[in-house]
Order: structure tokens, then C-alpha cells, then sequence
């Protein structure tokens, strides 16, 4: 589903060049939770950023589907991702004018899809991740784990065939963290959503299927399954 | 403070250079105006004296009586009055060269035997003496030019120039030169010598002075003496101090002048908004920061006065920059309004536009002041923000309880306006009333940018609607993120609206008295043909011409009626006003003045036989003389009493002018001068013919210019909208500041919204949905401004047209209202906001995702 081929990804910050990638060439398999962990720096967030067309690499090619999405010009990119690539980020990222309902919708909305049509699916998975009383509620009414579960259910509103997360409990309290977890799980399993996650906390990488670790910008090999 | 402005402005101004640039330009902008209008102001009053001192030499009084004129009999009776020690007569004007586009000389007539007592002229020629002069003044062609006009036009001593005088075309040989010194400096040297008699010929004010300078005993008390020749006159003319003689012009200039303030005004309201747009966004992208710094310890006062030394630094640059940038725009627009000051009022010499320290701190001040007010508001929103701010997520949310007390300011300043307007005393002056209008004004201005936020909430929620249909995803985003900020959009949104309702009421205005002109002009110039000399109108640039030509004309075939008509400047009570004359007799018959007093046949017949003068709507406003009152005008036969008999409408002048039958006129002013030949025709006479007949005839030998009454027409547009000029030039400086408040505010809330333009962008919201999303946020501001600046301008145009003018003029317009100008209003407005949204929506646009979602 995913192949990243020898990706190297380098910043200037300043006079100098920070690489964040330095050579990672991967493969994820359709339907597999995938689980992307290491210290601070490693690389984790970039590596996913790479793989939702969020950002290019410097070197190497990263595949989705069977398209090379790197090489792809920045429109036809946004609406692959749009359509194939659900993301979910630590800090939920949700506009906070917008009710629970019009943040799940506005992937549809901004595919030009009909506002009824939008907005019923939108209700339907927010009584898909639970919280089907909150459709009207505004994010800062909501608590963390609510608001992450709108985000889930933004992430999913086109069906996605793969869900980035970035960590996903990072910002949650370990109770909430892990009904996230549990529902990041069921997505993996019931629909077959590929599912790529980065966290650094040891708990939440119990939910993969396979834990890749990253070190320095690289696939720490020996620990690779 | 200088710790905290270099680890705190400096880097945020460093960061956001292109929207510090775009502000330092708009405080520019807006006291360049200030300060160019200011110095304009002060040229125009100080050039007016300074040419009067020059002409005056060694004067301590003037006899003078206007264009009227002063028996040359009354030389003796001034002269031999106690006190006066020596006496200098002269007559001056204006004469055309032939053939010489656009070259024109101040002649000045003097006796030169004994006006070098006052004045001194310095001759090239060491050789001027008693002996040349005599043979100077023998000779009836003899005229002095200066050195560098004879220099300019080649005209050396002996040399030929043909002028256009009232008695045609007259050929003068050069005979001396003057150094440019004194008198001579005036009109920039394009001065000319003659002696008294010659000019009094050339002028045709034969037996007729226009002043006479004096300077009195040692010993005597100059205002004894000055009483003493008053006393004498009995009216006949005025005696002066050349030095108070520079009120003259400010009076006449009174309503010209207070116009431009007007524009300097909106100018700097504008400005205002800029700042506190800015200082505003300022604080609100640097609220977490505010937060870190309270965190860190740091007072609510020196949080204070963080933002307000920043506004302040930001205004000495952006004045100092205006400052000099006035000075240039000075240089121009002083040569504008002198063309127009010369064809309305007067001839002004204008000099250079040197810079006082008085402009500088009126730019420095007002720039500073302006910004120091337009500061405090935020600086003070930022002293609440809370130590805790870091933690919270960055969203500046709508707060209701800021919009419904803004509402409710807005809705007491609207009252307040409303209030100045209905009942603003009878009892104060006109310029005291215009000014409580002014005042008004700009509260109701103030009042609609209080209201604006309001506005925006609800002309969202009206679109909301409209767009439900439609899936419009960057237009949905644009009203999500207006209703976000209602405040901040509501302040761009009235820096736009404040200068499209300035647009407006100038356009409306001009088409107003664009309107009410050219219907005036049809009732008061109902002739087929005007024939004059020099000019194309009457006025101060005018030559008149003798009336014996009057004779030649009526013989022409196809000439029903000729009429004579004159118009001189005059004073009443010491005020310059204006007195025209026409012959009811000979054009009664075709007139049809519109009058506000009197019915006009009834006054027809009344002034046919002597009985008195009807005076304009200015005059009455001015000093309140109307419908059976009298009134004293200073005439060379003396203090003449005259019976007002009407009020009619007249445009020419704000000053106030008097219309008298020509025959009563020429009997009290001794004049029988004609600015201009009316000519009626027969039905079916062809007026091509008449005209070549009298071009074939007289137009080479008097320089005649023949209008039609289309063309008469046409050249009353062009003067009036020249006079207007200079505020077109100030309104586009305040759309621009309007315009770049708009990319400020558009700039601003795409660097607020870096996070959620990214967040956009990670669930697939194209390049192309995101920069639509910031152009119809712009199209919507502009829509916005550009509907609240066509309300405001259409209320305010119709209080300035039909209240305010007529407060300060005396004129009355009619309000004409301009649909095309108004429809252009709008379509400019979401243009040049579209326009302006252009850059900061491809910046939105090509936003780094990563970067932008990542975690702070």
C-alpha cells in the first residue's frame, strides 16, 4: 500500500542543513496497523508527513496506491490525499468556529459535494466514533478525547483506505488515550484501513501490528520485525 | 523600554517587514497631504502679500477702491491731506503679448518722475537719468521691461512688443531695462514699466488711478493720517496698510481654502484607521508573546507602553517620510490651485514653496497625535491580555460583548451627529456652522466604523443564506473567518468605507454643482455668442475692452440684441465681493435670472430705472443684506447708497456679488469697460458667420475670442473642475492608505491563520480553494466598505451639498445624484480589495503544511 524507496529528507535551519530521513526505504502492507516509534528527532512525524503528500522528500520516492505521490504536482496531490489519505494530528487541528458536525463535513464540502448529502454522513460517524449528542457542539465545548474522536471521524468522512496519525493520544489522558486507541483499532480491522501511527509511548504501540523504530533518521534495522 | 523594544518590536517588525512598509507608507501618505495642503494654504496668503509689499516699496498706506478705480481728481485731495508726506499714483494689470502663447506682463503705470520717491526701480542702464527719463516718458510707445523677460523673449532696448490692451492690439517699444529688484521681482519677472498716462490708455482707465501710495510725515501717527484721507474720500476708495492687505485674499479664499482642510482632513482619518488597524493585528498576533512576557514578569503599564512608543517610532518615521514628500507635493499642487486661485479669485504671484518650521510640526504633530490615539485603544486591549495566554490554543474569537459596546458607541456618536446636523445654531457664523457640519460628519463616520462589525455579522449571516444552496467551499471558509473577526475585518472595512464616502460626497458634490452650474449658466448666459478679449470668461485674468466696439457689432446683420456686460471686484464693508452690470434695457428681455428674493420682471424694471441693485445668494449669506435693505458701495463717485431690490442665484463668486444696470454703473464708476459683448441673433442667422464676420474684422487688431454658448458652457465645466483638482489628488492618496489597509488586514489574518490554512490544506483543500477562500474573504470587505461608504456618502453628500455649502457659501445646489458614479463606487471597492487580496492569498496558498500544523 506504502513503499517508500531510499527517502532522504533534509531541512536548512539557518546556515545549516538538519536531516530528518536519511536513507528509509519501507514497505506497508494493505490492511496492517502500522506503528512508527522513537525519541524525539528521529524523524517519526516527517516520515508521515512524506507519506500523506503533506511534504516532499529530498531524495528516494514515496509510493501510495501504486502512485509515485512525491513526484506529483501539488493539486493532483491534494486530492489524492483528500479522497485516499485520512489524517488525525496530536493537537486535533480543528477549526474552532466550525461545530463538531462542519469539521467532520468540510473534506466533503471542500470536494464540492452537496451540504445535505455532506452533513448526513458527517452525523453518521459521529455516532460512528460515539458522540452522536455532540453534533452541534463546538470544539472548545468538548473535552481532548472528544475532540480527537471528530478528528477520527473527519479523518474517515471520505473512507479512506489509509489513516496517518500523528500522535494520536499525545495530548490525552491515558484513559482517553486508549478508548482513542481502541477505536483507532476497530477502524483498522472492521473497514481494512491501512493504518500508520506515531507515538513514543510504548502502550500505544502495543495496538500495531508491527512497530518499526527510527533512530537518527533511520529504520533502527535490528529491531525492525 | 529600549531592552524591550530591541528583543521585542525589532524582531516582530524584522518578521513582518511588508506589512510595517505598507503602514510606514500609509502614515506617509497621510501627512504628505497634510503638509502639502498646509504649505499650499500658507503660499497662496503669503505670495498674495508678498507681491503686495514688493509693489508697495517704501508705502506705509494705499489708497486703493478695487477694480473700481479712483478719480485721478482725488490724487490732490490724498496728496495734500496733513500728514501725508509723499504720494505715488499708479494703475496696474495684466497684458497679453500677441502672439505669444500664454506670456502676459504685470504693467505698471507710475509717474516716473516721483514715484521713485517710494519706490525704487533700478534701471541697467547706468545712463537712466532725469534727461532719459524725460525722453521716456515723451514718447507715448515707451515701456521698461525686466531683464530677464527682455533676456527670454529677446526683446533688447529699441526692441518691438505688441500687447493686447483694451483698445486692441498696441505696439510699445523697449526703451529701458529694470534689474529684478523690488517691484520689478514680482510674476517672476515678467514685469513691465510704463508711464502713468500710457498705461492709463493701454488699460483704458483714462482719469482713473487704482492707487496711490503714500508715506507720511516724520512724526505723524500713520493710522491719524489714515483716517484723515478716509475722512476725506467720503468712500470714494479705501485707505489701507499694505501689510493688512493680505486678509483680502484670506477672506476671498475663505471657502476654497476651508475645502482643501476638508480633504486634508479625510486624509487623516484615514490615516487613523491605519494605525489602529495595525497596532490592533499587532497585539493580536502577539498575544502568546504578551502572554510570555506577563509570564515573565512584565507590567500591564509596560505592556502599555510597549505598543504605544511602537505606534509612535512607527508614526516619526512614517511623518518624517511625509514631511518631505509634502514638500514635493507642495511644489505641484501649489502650481494647480494657483491656476485655479487665478481663474476664480485673483492673480496670484505664487512663490516658492519653502517648507516653515510651522509645517513641520504640523506634520510631525498631526502624524504623531493621529497615531498616538489610533494607538492607545489596542495598547490598552493588550494590557488585558492574560499571563496564560501561551497555553491557550490561538484563535481570536469573536467576542459579543466588544461588538454590542462598540454597537452601542456607535449608535450614541450617531445620535450625536444627527443632533450637530438638525439643530446647529442660527446665531454662530457661517464657518462656525460648516465646522459643527464638518464635525457632525465625522462623527457619523465614526459612528458607521463603530457599527461596521455589527454590520459584517449581519451581511455574513445574509450570505450564509444566499451561498446555502451552493457548496462553495473557499466562500463558506471567507464568511467563516469574517464572522471570526468582526472587529478587525470592521476596521478595514471602515478605513474603505471612509474613503469611498469621501469619493462619493466629492463626486456627488461636483455633480451637483456641475448640475446647478450648467442650469445656471443657460439662465444667465442666455446669449448665441459671447465676444471678449484675452479671456474666455470675466475674471481677474480678463482684459476688458472699450465699449466702442459695441456700435461695430450691432451693425453686423443677424444681431438681434448686444449687450454690454462688466465684471469688477469691488469690497463692501472692507470684504471683497464682486459687482457685474448688464444692460437691462438692451437684454432684460432675454434673461431669466433665477432668483430666491424678488420676482425677477418686477426687478427688471426697478433696476431699468435706477432704483436699486439685486444681490446674490453668497452676499446675503455673508452679510445679510437681503429683499429691502440697503447697502453702501465704495464707487469713484463715493459712498453710494443702493436699495436691494432681490436675491438671485450666482455661482461666480462665493464672495458675494452686487448686479447693477450697466447705465447706473457706468454713471457711479466712471467706467465704461466691457469684459464681454453679448450677441443674440436673429432666428436662422448662421453663426458661423457672425463669427467670421467679426473674427474677419476684429479679432486680429482687439485679440477677441468668440464663444458660443456651448463652448461658454464648456469652459465653466473645465474651470469648475479644475478648481477640484487638488481634492481628486487627495482621494486617491486615501483610497490607496484604504487599499493598503485592506492587504495589512488580509496579510495579518493569513499569518493568524497559518495553522488552519495548513490544517486546510492536510485534508485537501487545493492551493487554488485556499487563495479563493482569501479573495473572497477581500471581495467581501470590499463589498462591505463599499456598500457602508455608499450609505455614509450619499447622507453625507446630501448634508454637505444642500446644508453645508450653503452654509459656507451661500449657495444653494440642487442635489443631483450620480448612479453611475455610485454602481463605480462598489465595483471599485471589491476591485481594489480584490486586488489587494491578491498577494496575501497566494501567500495563504503556498503555506508550508508541515510547518503550519506543526505543534508550537
Amino acid at each position: 500500500m506504502i513503499r517508500l524507496f531510499n527517502v532522504r529528507k533534509a531541512y536548512r535551519q539557518g546556515k545549516n542543513e538538519i536531516t530528518a530521513l536519511a536513507g528509509v526505504s519501507l514497505h506497508i502492507r494493505e490492511r496492517e496497523f502500522a506503528v512508527i516509534v522513537g525519541p524525539s528527532g528521529s524523524g517519526k512525524s516527517t516520515l508521515l508527513h512524506l507519506m500523506g503528500g503533506l511534504d516532499r522528500p529530498t531524495e528516494g520516492e514515496v509510493m501510495v496506491d501504486g502512485r509515485i505521490i512525491s513526484q506529483m504536482p501539488d493539486n493532483p496531490v491534494t486530492l489524492f490525499r483528500r479522497r485516499n489519505i485520512g489524517i488525525v494530528f496530536q493537537f486535533f487541528n480543528l477549526l474552532p468556529t466550525l461545530t463538531a458536525v462542519e469539521n467532520v463535513m468540510l473534506p466533503l464540502i471542500l470536494d464540492g459535494q452537496p451540504k445535505v448529502k455532506a452533513s448526513a454522513r458527517a452525523e453518521a460517524l459521529l455516532d460512528r466514533v460515539g458522540l452522536s449528542g455532540r453534533n452541534d457542539h463546538l470544539p472548545e465545548e468538548l473535552s481532548g478525547g472528544e475532540n480527537q474522536r471528530i478528528a477520527i471521524a473527519r479523518a474517515l468522512v471520505f473512507s479512506p483506505q489509509i489513516l496517518l496519525a500523528d500522535e494520536p493520544t499525545g495530548n490525552l489522558d491515558s484513559g482517553t488515550g486508549e478508548t482513542v486507541l481502541e477505536l483507532v483499532r476497530l477502524i483498522n480491522r472492521e473497514e481494512g484501513c491501512t493504518v500508520v501511527m506515531v507515538t513514543h509511548n510504548p502502550r500505544a504501540a502495543e495496538y500495531g501490528d508491527r512497530v518499526i523504530h527510527l533512530r537518527d533518521g533511520l529504520i533502527e534495522e535490528g529491531r525492525s520485525p | 523600554m529600549i531592552g524591550l523594544l530591541r528583543f521585542v518590536t525589532f524582531p516582530h517588525v524584522r518578521q513582518h517587514q511588508l506589512r510595517t512598509s505598507l503602514t510606514l507608507v500609509g502614515i506617509a501618505l497621510g501627512v504628505a497631504v497634510i503638509v502639502a495642503i498646509s504649505i499650499v494654504n500658507r503660499t497662496l496668503v503669503s505670495s498674495f502679500q508678498r507681491t503686495i509689499d514688493l509693489i508697495a516699496g517704501k508705502a506705509v498706506l494705499q489708497v486703493l477702491n478695487a477694480e473700481s478705480g479712483i478719480k485721478e481728481s482725488l490724487f490732490a485731495v490724498i496728496r495734500d491731506t496733513d500728514g501725508v508726506k509723499d504720494a505715488a499714483p499708479a494703475v496696474q494689470g495684466f497684458l497679453p503679448v500677441v502672439e505669444i502663447e500664454g506670456e502676459r506682463l504685470f504693467v505698471y503705470g507710475v509717474d516716473l518722475l516721483t514715484d521713485s520717491i517710494i519706490r525704487d526701480h533700478q534701471f541697467v542702464s547706468a545712463s537712466f537719468d532725469f534727461e532719459t527719463a524725460l525722453d521716456f516718458i515723451a514718447r507715448p510707445d515707451s515701456v521698461a521691461l525686466t531683464e530677464s523677460f527682455s533676456r527670454r523673449l529677446e526683446l533688447p532696448i529699441g526692441a518691438k512688443i505688441t500687447l493686447a490692451t483694451s483698445r486692441g492690439k498696441r505696439t510699445y517699444t523697449v526703451r529701458a531695462l529694470l534689474k529684478e529688484e523690488g517691484t520689478a521681482k514680482v510674476f517672476g519677472g515678467s514685469f513691465a514699466l510704463m508711464d502713468l498716462p500710457v498705461a492709463q490708455l493701454a488699460f483704458g482707465k483714462e482719469r482713473k488711478l487704482d492707487i496711490v501710495d503714500l508715506t507720511v510725515e516724520e512724526g505723524e501717527e500713520i493710522e491719524r493720517v489714515r483716517e484723515r484721507i478716509q475722512a476725506r474720500l467720503d468712500g470714494a476708495a479705501e485707505v489701507k496698510r499694505p501689510s493688512s492687505r493680505g486678509q483680502q485674499i484670506e477672506s476671498l479664499l475663505t471657502s476654497f481654502r476651508v475645502g482643501l482642510f476638508f480633504v486634508s482632513l479625510i486624509a487623516l482619518f484615514v490615516g487613523f484607521f491605519l494605525i489602529y488597524n495595525t497596532v490592533s493585528i499587532s497585539v493580536v498576533q502577539r498575544k502568546r508573546e504578551i502572554g510570555t512576557l506577563r509570564c515573565l514578569g512584565l507590567l500591564r503599564r509596560d505592556v502599555l507602553m510597549l505598543f504605544v512608543v511602537e505606534a509612535l517610532l512607527m508614526a516619526l518615521l512614517g511623518s518624517l517620510a511625509g514631511v518631505l514628500i509634502g514638500a514635493l507635493l507642495a511644489e505641484m499642487a501649489v502650481l494647480l490651485v494657483g491656476k485655479t486661485v487665478s481663474n476664480l479669485f485673483l492673480e496670484v504671484d505664487l512663490a516658492g514653496t519653502v517648507m516653515t518650521l510651522r509645517e513641520l510640526w504640523v506634520g510631525l504633530g498631526s502624524g504623531l497625535g493621529v497615531s498616538l490615539l489610533a494607538g492607545l485603544f489596542p495598547a490598552m486591549e493588550a494590557t488585558r491580555v492574560n499571563p496564560l495566554e501561551n497555553y491557550r490554543q490561538a484563535a481570536w474569537t469573536p467576542r459579543s460583548q466588544r461588538i454590542s459596546r462598540a454597537s452601542l458607541v456607535g449608535l450614541v456618536l450617531l445620535v450625536i451627529s444627527l443632533l450637530l446636523w438638525l439643530f446647529s445654531p442660527v446665531g454662530l457664523g457661517g464657518l462656525e456652522r460648516f465646522t459643527l457640519g464638518v464635525v457632525g460628519t465625522l462623527l457619523f463616520l465614526l459612528a458607521i466604523c463603530f457599527l461596521s462589525p455589527l454590520f459584517i455579522l449581519w451581511s455574513v449571516r445574509v450570505l450564509r443564506l444566499c451561498l446555502m444552496p451552493f457548496t462553495w467551499a473557499g466562500g463558506r471558509l471567507a464568511l467563516d473567518n469574517l464572522a471570526r473577526s468582526p472587529v478587525r475585518c470592521g476596521i478595514t472595512v471602515a478605513t474603505l468605507m471612509i474613503s469611498l464616502a469621501a469619493i462619493f460626497t466629492i463626486a456627488v458634490f461636483i455633480h451637483s454643482v456641475r448640475g446647478s452650474l450648467l442650469s445656471w449658466v443657460d439662465r444667465m448666459v442666455t446669449a448665441d455668442l459671447i465676444v471678449s478679449s484675452s479671456a474666455r470668461t470675466a475674471g481677474p485674468i480678463n482684459v476688458p475692452l472699450k465699449e466702442d466696439l459695441a456700435e461695430e457689432f450691432r451693425a453686423i446683420p443677424g444681431v438681434r440684441i448686444l449687450d454690454l456686460y462688466r465684471m469688477i471686484r469691488s469690497t463692501y464693508r472692507g470684504r471683497p465681493i464682486f459687482v457685474e452690470s448688464f444692460s437691462v434695457e438692451a437684454s432684460g428681455a432675454v434673461r431669466a435670472l433665477p432668483t430666491v428674493e424678488g420676482e425677477w420682471r418686477r426687478i427688471l424694471k426697478q433696476m431699468a430705472v435706477g432704483e436699486g441693485v439685486i444681490v446674490s445668494e453668497s452676499f446675503q449669506s455673508r452679510f445679510g443684506k437681503g429683499l429691502g435693505d440697503t447697502i453702501d458701495l465704495p464707487t469713484p463717485s463715493g459712498l453710494v447708497t443702493f436699495t436691494v431690490l432681490g436675491v438671485y442665484v450666482d455661482y461666480s463668486s462665493d464672495a458675494g456679488t452686487v448686479l447693477i444696470d450697466r447705465a447706473l454703473y457706468k454713471k457711479l464708476w466712471q467706467d465704461n469697460l466691457v469684459d464681454a459683448f453679448d450677441l443674440w441673433l436673429d432666428p436662422g442667422t448662421d453663426e458661423g458667420r457672425v463669427i467670421q464676420e467679426i473674427r474677419r474684422n476684429y479679432g486680429e487688431k482687439f485679440q477677441l475670442f468668440i464663444s458660443t454658448h456651448r463652448e461658454l458652457r464648456e469652459t465653466v465645466v473645465a474651470i469648475m473642475e479644475q478648481s477640484f483638482n487638488v481634492n481628486y489628488a487627495v482621494l486617491v492618496v486615501a483610497v490607496v492608505v484604504a487599499t493598503l489597509g485592506v492587504i495589512n488586514t488580509l496579510l495579518a489574518s493569513v499569518l493568524d491563520r497559518t495553522r488552519e490554512i495548513g490544517v486546510l490544506r492536510a485534508i485537501g483543500a487545493t492551493q487554488h480553494q485556499i487563495q479563493m477562500m482569501v479573495e473572497a474573504e477581500a471581495g467581501w470587505m470590499g463589498l462591505n466598505g463599499g456598500i457602508l461608504g455608499l450609505v455614509a456618502g450619499t447622507i453625507i453628500s446630501y448634508h454637505h451639498v444642500v446644508y453645508n455649502t450653503k452654509v459656507l457659501t451661500g449657495w444653494t445646489f440642487q442635489y443631483h445624484y450620480p448612479f453611475d458614479v455610485a454602481s463605480l463606487c462598489i465595483l471599485l471597492a471589491v476591485v481594489l480589495c480584490l486586488l489587494a487580496g491578491y498577494g496575501p492569498a497566494r501567500k495563504a496558498a503556498s503555506s508550508n503544511i508541515v510547518a503550519a500544523v506543526g505543534y508550537e
